[in-house]
This record gives C-alpha cells, sequence and structure tokens, in this order.
C-alpha cells in the first residue's frame, strides 16, 4: 500500500502524462497586487490588506516616510543569532587561536565602525571568520529585512542602491568590517538626495578601499573609483563618448560650459580631484603620521594632486579648499542630464519594466534635475514611477534569486532569521551573490542576463529548500500557517496558491481533477506530512509564471 | 577526429599581459615599472626563455619572456602546443570593463546580433544534446542570443535529482510554463537536458550522482580547477559539447597587483595544463583560447598596481595550430609608439585570431558571418 508520500507523487506523475487547461494570460494583473509587487519583496496577507484599508495614495505616502530605522525589524534584529565558527589554528610564533563554534548576536550591525577597528589589528591573532563577521551579519540580516521590513519601500530600494553602488563585501577585511556603515549609509539615504547619497557613498570607507581610493595618492592617481563613479554611479557607460579620447573640446557641450558626456582625459582628471580621499583607520601616511583611528572617511591633503583640473569641459583652479576639487565633481555629476537619464532609467527598470520608454525616462529625468536640491528627491521620482502611465505595463520583470526567495518567504508567512549563511550560499549558485558581487556593475536587472538554465533549476530548489531545517533560514512549520477550516488536500492547495498570487487560483480545482485525486481528501494528522504538503503546494505556486514575474 | 570543440577562456578585470608574456630588455618597460611588475631577465626570478619562437627580429631584440610563474605555458609553448598574440584587443580605443567586454564578446556593430559565439551557433546548428556549456551561473555575452546551458558544474544542470517531489515539479514546469513569455523555451530545454543527465550521471543503487574522475589532478587551490574539470568532464561524455566558455575572475589589479597577480597567473597555468592532459587524446579534437578585454597601463600608479589600459595578448591552445611561437607585430614601448602615449597599441585586431580559429579549427567557410564587417587578416596561427 501507498503511504501518503507515494500516493501524492504518483498522482502527481500522472497529471504530466495529461495536458493541462492552457492559460492564455496566467500573470495577475490586479493593480492593487502589481503595486505591491514593485514596491515590495512580494505581496503577502499584511500587505495586501494594509493596502486595502489604506487606499493605494495612503499606503505609499507612509511607505515613503518611514525611517530607516524600525522598532520591529531593530527588535526582530536584535533577538537574531547567526553562528560562527572556525577552526583552531597554531602558526607558532604566538599566532594562534582556538576553535569556535558559536551562536553569537548581531554584534557588528549598528556597532560605531570606530569601535570595530580591534579586528584591523594585524598584531592580534584572529581567524578570518572574526575579521570578516561584520559582512557576514549585514548578508544574514538583509533576508530577514527584506522578508519582514515594515518600511519595504526603502529596503527594495536600498537593495537598489547596494546593486548600483556595488560593493563586495568580502573583497577583503576592510571592506569587510565597514561593511555596517556602508549598508547603514545606503539605507539611510534610500528615498533622501542624490548628491547627499553620492557624497555619502564616496567617503564610505568600504567603497573607498573596494575601488582603491583609499590610497590613491598623487602621483599617478588610481583611477579605479574615479572611472566607476562616471561609468557606474553618475553617467552611465552610454556617456563614454571615448571616440573623442584626446579631444575633450569636440565633446558636445564641452565649449558650451558642460560636456555632455566624458573621455578618458576626464577619469584622470576625476582620479586627480579625489587623491587624498581615504579611511581613517589609523593607516600611513608618512613617517610619524597616521590617519585617525575614527572608522570613517578621512582626507589627507599630502596626498592630494593640488593642481588645476578640468572636468567635463569645466575648469577648475589649482590650490583650492580641502576637498573642494572631489565635492565640485560631484555637484557637477550630480546635476548632469547624463546622470539623470542613467539614474531614472535604472529605477525604472527596477520598479516597473525592462524597457522603459524614452518618453517615460524624459519625465522622470526632468523631474530628477528640477527636484535635485529637494531632500526627498528619489522619493518624488518614486512617486512620479508609480503616476506615470506606464506603471500600467503589465508584469514582466523576473523576480531574481533573492527576490524569489524573499517573496516565497513572504507569502509564507514563516518567520526568518538565518542562523545560518547557507541561504547566501545557495544564492550563489543562481548568480546572486548578496552583498558579495566581484565586479563593480553589481547584479544585472533585465531578464536577459537571468533567463538561464541554472536559474530555473535552482527556483526549484529554493522552492522545496526555503522550508526544510537544514536551510537554517526558518525554523517555523509551514502547518502552523494553515488555518483550521482548511482540512482537505483542495483547499490547502488553493489557500497556498492564494497566499502566492493573491488570489486562490481558478485552475485548482482542474489541477486536482487531473491528478486524479480526491481535493477532498482530509488532511493527514502527521504533522511532517502536513508541512510537507504545504511545501509541495507552495512549490507549485511559486514555480508558476504568476509568482517568477512581477 | 571528432567534431572539433572551442573552449574560449576569459581574464575578467583586464589581464596585464605586459607581466605575462614581457620585452624584458626594453629599457622603456624597465624604466615604467618596479621590478615586481616586471618579468626579469636575470635572478632567481627571470623570465621563461621563449628561444626561437620569436619569428620577428623586434621581438627577439627585446627578449620576450614568460613570467616564471607561468612555467607550465612556458613548457606548452615548447611543445610547439601554445601559441601567443601580443599587442591584441579591440580598434576602437576604450578603458571601461563594461563598453570592452561587450564590444568584444559581441564583436558586431548592432547589439542584436547577440554574442559571436551565438552568431555560430545558430549558423552551424550544431547537433546533440548539449551543444554550447557556459560555465558559471550567467549566459556571458558572447553566448548572449543563445540558448546555451549556464551551469558551474554538469550536477546542476539536473532537476532536483532524488528529491521525491522533482517529478511533480516537472510536471508543473511542463504545463504551467512551456509556453510563457522568453523563460518557455530555456525551461524546455532545460527539462530535457536534465533528463538526458540524469539518465547518464545519476546513480539509482547509491542515490548519488557518479562522481567525475580526472585522469590527473588538477591543482586544489584554483578557482579554474572545477569549470576546467567540467569541461573537460561534458567532452569526455561525447554529448556533442562544440562550444564551452570559462571566466576567470580576479585580474582587475589597480593596487598591490605584486601580491595578486603571480597567485592569478600560476594558477591559470598549472590548471590550464591539468585540463590539457587530463584531455588525452582529446586534445586531438580541442582548441582553447585565452583572453581579456584589455591590457593594463605601461606605467604603474602609485599604489602599487596598474590603471586599465589597450592592448594585452591571446593565448592559444590546440595541436591544430603551429604552436611555439610569439605572433603578432610588437610596436615597442617608447612614448611615440605608445597609444595616447600611455598604454601599448593595438595592432592585431583580436577578431583576425579568432576568426583564424573558428576557419581552420571549426570549419567555418565565411568568418564574416562570425564577425560581420571583418576583412579577415589571419596570422598564419595554422601555418
Amino acid at each position: 500500500m501507498l503511504n501518503r508520500r507515494e500516493f501524492l507523487i504518483s498522482a502527481l506523475l500522472a497529471t504530466a502524462l495529461r495536458p493541462l487547461p492552457a492559460l492564455a494570460n496566467p500573470i495577475a494583473t490586479d493593480p492593487a497586487e502589481v503595486l505591491l509587487n514593485r514596491l515590495t519583496f512580494g505581496a503577502n496577507a499584511e500587505s495586501r490588506a494594509a493596502l486595502a484599508g489604506m487606499g493605494a495614495q495612503a499606503w505609499l505616502d507612509d511607505q515613503l516616510t518611514r525611517p530607516a530605522h524600525d522598532p520591529d525589524i531593530d527588535g526582530r534584529l536584535a533577538a537574531f543569532r547567526l553562528r560562527i565558527s572556525y577552526e583552531a589554528e597554531d602558526e607558532g610564533n604566538g599566532f594562534a587561536w582556538g576553535a569556535l563554534d558559536e551562536m553569537r548576536a548581531l554584534t557588528a550591525l549598528n556597532a560605531d565602525p570606530g569601535t570595530l577597528l580591534p579586528l584591523l589589528d594585524w598584531e592580534k591573532p584572529m581567524s578570518y571568520a572574526e575579521r570578516a563577521r561584520p559582512a557576514d551579519e549585514v548578508i544574514a540580516a538583509s533576508l530577514t529585512r527584506a522578508v519582514h521590513a515594515p518600511a519595504q519601500l526603502r529596503e527594495v530600494i536600498t537593495q537598489f542602491w547596494h546593486d548600483h553602488f556595488n560593493v563586495h563585501a568580502q573583497k577583503d577585511e576592510f571592506v569587510a568590517v565597514f561593511f555596517p556603515s556602508y549598508d547603514a549609509t545606503l539605507r539611510e539615504n534610500a528615498l533622501g538626495n542624490f548628491r547627499t547619497l553620492l557624497g555619502a557613498v564616496a567617503k564610505s570607507p568600504s567603497m573607498l578601499i573596494y575601488l582603491n581610493n583609499a590610497e590613491s595618492s598623487a602621483s599617478p592617481a588610481n583611477e579605479n573609483f574615479g572611472r566607476e563613479l562616471l561609468e557606474l554611479h553618475t553617467l552611465g557607460a552610454g556617456n563614454y563618448l571615448n571616440e573623442h579620447y584626446d579631444r575633450w573640446s569636440e565633446v558636445p557641450g564641452a565649449l558650451d560650459g558642460l560636456a555632455l558626456g566624458y573621455i578618458d582625459e576626464d577619469v584622470y582628471e576625476v582620479a586627480r580631484a579625489f587623491t587624498g580621499w581615504t579611511v581613517g583607520d589609523g593607516r600611513w601616511i608618512a613617517e610619524g603620521q597616521n590617519t585617525p583611528m575614527t572608522g570613517r572617511f578621512a582626507y589627507v591633503e599630502g596626498w592630494h594632486d593640488p593642481y588645476q583640473k578640468r572636468v567635463l569641459g569645466v575648469e577648475m583652479e589649482p590650490n583650492r579648499a580641502p576637498m573642494a576639487d572631489a565635492e565640485q565633481v560631484m555637484d557637477i555629476l550630480a546635476k548632469h542630464p547624463g546622470t539623470a537619464k542613467f539614474i531614472c532609467t535604472k529605477l525604472a527598470r527596477r520598479l516597473v519594466t525592462d524597457q522603459p520608454s524614452p518618453e517615460f525616462i524624459d519625465r522622470l529625468a526632468t523631474l530628477f534635475l528640477q527636484t535635485a536640491d529637494a531632500a526627498d528627491q528619489i522619493a518624488q521620482l518614486i512617486r512620479a514611477i508609480v503616476a506615470d502611465p506606464e506603471f500600467a505595463n503589465p508584469p514582466g520583470k523576473i523576480r531574481r534569486p533573492f527576490e524569489f526567495l524573499a517573496a516565497i518567504y513572504r507569502a509564507s508567512g514563516v518567520k526568518v532569521a538565518s542562523t545560518e549563511m547557507d541561504f547566501h550560499w545557495q544564492l550563489a549558485r543562481a548568480g546572486w551573490q548578496q552583498h558579495t558581487f566581484p565586479p563593480p556593475t553589481g547584479h544585472p536587472d533585465t531578464l536577459d542576463a537571468w533567463n538561464t538554465s541554472t536559474l530555473i533549476l535552482r527556483y526549484v530548489d529554493y522552492a522545496l529548500a526555503a522550508h526544510d531545517d537544514w536551510f537554517g533560514s526558518t525554523t517555523s512549520r509551514l502547518s502552523g500557517k494553515v488555518p483550521d477550516e482548511v482540512q482537505t488536500l483542495g483547499k490547502l492547495m488553493r489557500f497556498w496558491s492564494a497566499e502566492l498570487h493573491g488570489t486562490a487560483a481558478d485552475a485548482s480545482p482542474e489541477f486536482f481533477a487531473a491528478m486524479e485525486i480526491n481535493p477532498d481528501d482530509a488532511l493527514p494528522p502527521d504533522e511532517t506530512e502536513r508541512h510537507d504538503y504545504s511545501t509541495v503546494a507552495i512549490a507549485l505556486a511559486a514555480l508558476s509564471p504568476q509568482f517568477i514575474y512581477r | 577526429m571528432a567534431d572539433p570543440i572551442l573552449v574560449v577562456i576569459f581574464l575578467r578585470g583586464g589581464a596585464d599581459a605586459l607581466n605575462i608574456v614581457s620585452p624584458t630588455a626594453d629599457p622603456d618597460y624597465i624604466a615604467a615599472r618596479p621590478d615586481a611588475l616586471r618579468v626579469l631577465r636575470q635572478g632567481t626570478d627571470q623570465g621563461i626563455i621563449l628561444g626561437d619562437g620569436m619569428l620577428s627580429p623586434g621581438m627577439a631584440d627585446v627578449d620576450f619572456r614568460f613570467n616564471p610563474v607561468a612555467r607550465d605555458l612556458g613548457d606548452l609553448f615548447h611543445a610547439g602546443d601554445l601559441s601567443i598574440i601580443h599587442a591584441t584587443g579591440l580598434r576602437e580605443a576604450t578603458r571601461s570593463h563594461f563598453d570592452a567586454e561587450a564590444r568584444i564578446e559581441r564583436a558586431a556593430v548592432d547589439s542584436a546580433a547577440g554574442g559571436w559565439l551565438s552568431r555560430w551557433i545558430r549558423h552551424a546548428q550544431p547537433g546533440g544534446p548539449l551543444p554550447a556549456l557556459a560555465v558559471g551561473t550567467g549566459m556571458p555575452e558572447s553566448l548572449r542570443g543563445s540558448r546555451a546551458a549556464v551551469a558551474p558544474e554538469l550536477s546542476e544542470l539536473m532537476l532536483a535529482a532524488g528529491n521525491w517531489m522533482a517529478p511533480a515539479l516537472r510536471a508543473r514546469l511542463q504545463a504551467g510554463f512551456g509556453d510563457h513569455g522568453q523563460l518557455g523555451a530555456t525551461t524546455r530545454d532545460i527539462l530535457a537536458l536534465s533528463q538526458m543527465l540524469q539518465d547518464r550521471l545519476w546513480q539509482a543503487d547509491t542515490g548519488d550522482l557518479r562522481a567525475y574522475v580526472p585522469d590527473v589532478d588538477y591543482p586544489s587551490t584554483s578557482d579554474l580547477s572545477g569549470p576546467l574539470m567540467t569541461v573537460a568532464q561534458t567532452i569526455k561524455m561525447d554529448i556533442g559539447l562544440r562550444i564551452a566558455t570559462v571566466d576567470y575572475g580576479g585580474w582587475d589589479t589597480h593596487a598591490h597587483q605584486a601580491d595578486t597577480f603571480p597567485f592569478l597567473l600560476g594558477e591559470l597555468s598549472r590548471t590550464l595544463m591539468a585540463f590539457w592532459r587530463d584531455l588525452g587524446p582529446r586534445q586531438q579534437d580541442v582548441s582553447v583560447v585565452v583572453q581579456s578585454e584589455f591590457g593594463r597601463r605601461l606605467r604603474s600608479n602609485d599604489s602599487g598596481g596598474t590603471d586599465h589600459g589597450r592592448a594585452g595578448a591571446m593565448l592559444v591552445l590546440g595541436p591544430q595550430a603551429q604552436g611555439g611561437r610569439l605572433l603578432g607585430r610588437w610596436p615597442g614601448l617608447s612614448n611615440s609608439a605608445l597609444e595616447e602615449g600611455a598604454d601599448l597599441a593595438v595592432t592585431t585586431d583580436y577578431r583576425d585570431v579568432l576568426a583564424e580559429i573558428m576557419v581552420r579549427h571549426m570549419g567555418l567557410s565565411d568568418p564574416t558571418i562570425v564577425f560581420p564587417g571583418l576583412t579577415p587578416q589571419p596570422l598564419g596561427l595554422f601555418g
């Protein structure tokens, strides 16, 4: 006799042999569901109720005005325990430590960066896991924030800026130690003013180290940050007009006060402007001189190249006040029409569609420039995106791996607090390296880039494993999430499809008919079996166009 | 000989070709860099002599040598299996990673034309269950527009192997997904491929995958070992592989280059040799090309690194090519010879190297199918 599990699988196998009814347009286009799936990490019962209760306008107002710190999420993160474990080591010469395996609170997450500097004390024997722990804490917390943060829109945009201003948190111990303050900087400024955000990023120790500006001194300057500031952070590669490489005056606009794009000579000049921008971690400056032990930005005048510069056709005098060169570079970039278009294109692509129309981008870019001095510039752009006729585009964005996993957890309603880093390694199998994407471009954001065989198979894995104990992200049992009135397999399937898709899918009864099992069959009494049935139901609902697209 | 196979290894980040194969006696080279960022002529760390593999007198004059950490590359060169083409790259000057990679891998003005390897696949229509494999987690631009399989290893191409719910989910994907949007075709392909691989690799008795056992040991510390083992395994399985791509990152050495570069190059050298030996008799079917998006600045910066430059070097490995030679035209490193006064100038269009491989090794009749607009100037890689 078949046990429950074998019975289910044989029934499901039967469905493979008979055609299901064709689904003409299976992706939900209910405006509320679309809005939630664009502006949060996934619609769930709670957000659906909130939106229905408040109306879209009030819901958006609420989301855009929620602060970066929130008692609910701060409380969850304070209760969080993440494993740290490593082997004993003894290299002789006193460089030794004992083995460790413990559950530890996220102590670095809100620490003053100056207090973390002992992790960079090379005289002190310490495992890499200890030194890089701050980065692990941010990575582990990111999934909990995505699933549970009441300020969902701020989290979505914070992740957007993490991709835009990408930093590989595990590039080395320095980047790792300063990464919590980098994450906090992006979250704090996520919905604010772009120039303010740009300046805060340029002064972030993690970014300064990741793109080598922390060691850029005259001369020759290190060009890494300068180039990516232009190519990735502001103007975008589309405005790289290098056919004019050494003829700056031929770049359109250059002789009228502002070049419309940049060339390599601008990269060299920007790199010179940022010489001396480094980190207060006690690093050596000159004989008897070190930067202060603050864990924050530091400026070293002696490293700065003080002479005249010309950036995008704008002339700069020699020997100006400390940091004036780089600040002016960022002023120019933050109000440049090329930056406006580039940032607005990326925002519209993130929130609405892979291919926003040029008219849509023009409308947004105009607003970007009009609000360049507004404290809520980015929030205003998001309002404009939601109000734009193109927001009516049907759902067509793929949920990328991190978003797919977070959306499953939001819909299933379990409590997520990863005790292990497994989810991080699992997501990397599909190309999502949360906060550890090595090249400075950040994760791609179009279906073209994610449409691969490996992605689909990993989504199968995530759907199956997300609620398993070994995955280490949740200990909640799905059976506990199912209301008492759900007493049959049919109701269970409908229940989970409604949680994931917003509406109980009409296909459910047909699906059961095809399975040749009775939707009226009672749920098994065994708790583990009930959990497994819910896993199947969630996986079936998640591996559908309605859920993979948003 | 079975159907020819091409393996493309892309060194992401801009590999410092002036520190891989170097004009050790060139005074401009010596003046521009500290010892740690150069290949030396004397001492215990001196470079590997190329000997009479240098055809042009201009190259012999400056005594080109391999970096000493690339001992295996030197051995492959002297065995006549490996060719070097120096001063290669994009005709158009760009020092952006993104821009240079996109231009090189698309190799067409029209971005809708997809990647250069996709154009070959569309033209040649190779049969077999697994004609193209991008080893990794993302589709490289060179295969954009194709339906190449993407995975870091073959086991990752199996749908939840061994999981009791897998058949149900397979049915779900077939029924509810097959026709929807761009993911539909990918889903259909992977369901078929997954079944084939499972039939070949799954051991029902142990409930486990049959592990690949290479014929030689690969370096355990190398990030390239896993990907190249996957390629070797796929070749030996005879499932129709024609194109494989492998990315090897970490070459963007803006600072402290001496701390990382020797390790990266050493691993490339050792792992490539392991792969080559592992192939055994299948070497006859394979060509490997190693390339990067650009070389690096001749002059090092103040943080012990080198910034983005222009020309780089390409390596071609394969018995069908006439190896053991340093090809290309060496432009020199004097200030007037440098591109824009800063970087090694490009004298060989990278497409000429790839086009010759596609014609002479892969059997492509007309290289402009893959490289539209190219007027091919073969280097004589194949004699």
